[in-house]
């Protein structure tokens, strides 16, 4: 009985070749590009000249001056705080309203998940289609006299940024939805019961006893909507291109615009690199502090 | 008692008026792909009146074939992703699953870095290395890329997952009767870790089939692309389509096989969801 563990230590080496290729693969499509990227990024490489040189940290320097970073900068920085948040204030809600057994229920949840199927394509469309200027809004607002004048939902910075927020925030909600339905299947009845007859209103309840037990769900929501919402690109492909006047430009939007539409190979690479390290660090200081908040409880 | 029913039936009108809101995007779409553009621009939020496939038969007969090529493209690049990341990524986190703690942790490190890389980093290199092995605008690069880049490392934290939950009797005595370590992960394993190839089934799957940035960059836009870049494609990047009808049509047809696979398919894809949302 003892020995077993020991051996089975070196089990399946016949898996050996298949976890090589895969992790040589892995290496391949995914360590290298990001060294390769960082490295490019050193460069003044650019897609229509053959030739490249060593220019140092030029790049990264070169973002200071950059007209456009500061706006694009701010602009990632409005919607991924503003989608996390009321994607799950709103998933939290949804999920509570719709944890019911009934029928009734069921059919809801189903139609209510549905926009998490849905590509940022099919989801930036079904906005554009309202938003437009003679789209749905304005023209039902019209008709029903709700508006005397149509609204230029994506022609301003103010507004475009907020259509975008809107259209992603609605996609994250869905998806934190159905990540909270499943932690408040896990809060046991007795604990509920149990603040019930302790003389605990449905307020009290909830911030006592269902919302400390949702913080799994809570870091799984938060930490996927964080880096969901910096990696951003077909919705505002669709929706805004990045525009008016460069307002709806994210970050991530940015780098490819830079990279594939300019061909400066070598400042996207470093814009991608400066996305990459906002990621990680967004990532690692949120998961560190809602993890804490797991282990409190 | 007559208060709590009030109170049951006012709960339940509010999920219904809340959820009614919440979809009513989704609604639009769907009334109004089979409206004539007239009744669009006149009446958008009623039912369809006439009703009519003209928008759909627009779409579908467009003398490029765009949507027709696309959903057949989509199909097989998702098939084939799927297809090659489950072998692929099953066998390696059943060969990770029994190396040694230290090892274990340093590949779980590495991968969980492909989970939170952007794919926008490295994709300038990427389309170099595919250049360099003459695979740039094809398929096979494309299905490539797919399935060993973060999918891939997802597939391995929904499997590694999985196998903590299995007990190790099974485990062990799956390895007593002999059986060479191929026939073990795929006749004895793999039946047990079907809950988990569902799971990276519907993710990989769902997250192929809806990419945009992947086939957009790798296939190019000469290409024949995906139903999600062609769809893009065909209604243009500008603001201003004069055609309703047609972008609600083609977003019906580009949104119709993921959303027949989840009506279908819920709770599978519900489980699925919340499991591989907490893995990843």
């Amino acid at each position: 009985m003892a020995s077993r563990p020991r051996k089975r230590r070196k089990a399946l080496g016949g898996l050996a070749p298949i976890a090589f290729i895969s992790l040589g693969l892995y290496t391949l499509w995914v360590i290298y590009p990001v060294f390769a990227s960082a490295t490019l990024s050193l460069t003044d490489a650019r897609t229509n000249r053959q030739t490249m040189s060593f220019v140092g940290l030029e790049n990264y320097t070169r973002m200071f001056s950059d007209p456009r970073l500061g706006r694009t900068f701010a602009f990632t920085l409005i919607v991924t705080i503003l989608v996390t948040l009321v994607s799950n204030v709103g998933g939290v809600l949804f999920a509570m309203m719709l944890n019911n057994q009934a029928k009734n229920y069921k059919v809801m949840r189903t139609l209510a998940f549905i926009p998490q199927v849905l590509s940022g394509v099919v989801v930036a469309f079904m906005w554009r289609m309202m938003f437009n200027q003679n789209g749905l809004i304005n023209s039902s607002a019209l008709k029903y006299g709700w508006l005397d004048a149509p609204i230029n939902w994506l022609g301003t910075r103010e507004m475009a940024t907020f259509c975008v927020c809107v259209t992603v925030a609605w996609a994250s909600t869905a998806f934190c939805t159905v990540v909270y339905m499943a932690g408040l299947q896990s809060v046991p009845p007795e604990l509920m019961d149990a603040a019930r007859v302790d003389g605990a209103g449905p307020i009290k309840r909830f911030f006592n006893v269902t919302w400390p037990m949702l913080a799994p769900a809570t870091t799984t929501c938060v930490v996927l909507g964080l880096i969901g919402a910096l990696k951003l690109y077909d919705i505002l492909a669709v929706l805004t291109s990045g525009g008016p006047a460069n307002s709806t430009n994210s970050l991530a939007y940015y780098v490819i615009a830079v990279a594939f539409g300019n061909g400066h190979t070598g400042y996207g690479a470093a814009l991608g690199i400066l996305l990459l390290v906002l990621t990680a660090a967004v990532s690692a200081i949120a998961t560190r502090i809602l993890r804490k908040r797991e282990t409190n409880l | 008692m007559n208060a709590k029913l009030a109170s049951r039936s006012g709960r339940l009108a509010g999920g219904w008026v809340v959820t009614a809101v919440f979809c009513f995007p989704i609604y639009l779409a769907v009334v109004n792909a089979f409206k004539a553009n007239a009744q669009i621009k006149s009446d958008p939020l009623g039912l369809p009146n006439p009703f009519t496939f003209s928008n759909v038969i627009t779409a579908l007969s467009r003398p490029d074939h765009l949507i027709q090529t696309g959903l057949v493209n989509s199909v097989v690049i998702t098939s084939a992703t799927v297809a090659l990341l489950i072998p692929l990524s099953s066998a390696t986190s059943l060969w990770l699953f029994e190396r040694s703690a230290r090892v274990k942790g340093i590949l779980t490190g590495i991968f969980a870095l492909g989970l939170m890389i952007p794919p926008q980093v490295g994709l300038q290199p990427t389309v170099q290395v595919l250049k360099a092995m003459g695979l740039m605008n094809t398929y096979p690069g494309l299905v490539l890329v797919g399935i060993s880049g973060g999918y891939f490392a997802f597939a391995v934290f929904v499997y590694v997952g999985f196998l903590h939950t299995v007990p190790k009797e099974i485990l062990d005595s799956a390895r007593v009767d002999g059986a060479g370590d191929l026939r073990v992960w795929w006749s004895i394993v793999m039946p047990l870790m079907r809950p988990a190839t569902i799971t990276v089934a519907i993710f990989v799957g769902l997250w192929t089939w809806n990419d945009f940035l992947g086939p957009l960059i790798i296939l190019g836009p000469t290409q024949g692309q995906t139903i999600t870049v062609a769809m893009y494609l065909s209604l243009g990047a500008s603001a201003v389509s004069t055609d309703y009808g047609q972008v609600y049509a083609i977003t019906l047809i580009a949104a119709l096989i993921p959303l027949i696979a989840y009506l279908f398919c819920q709770r599978e894809f519900v489980a699925g969801l919340t499991s591989g949302a907490a893995k990843g």
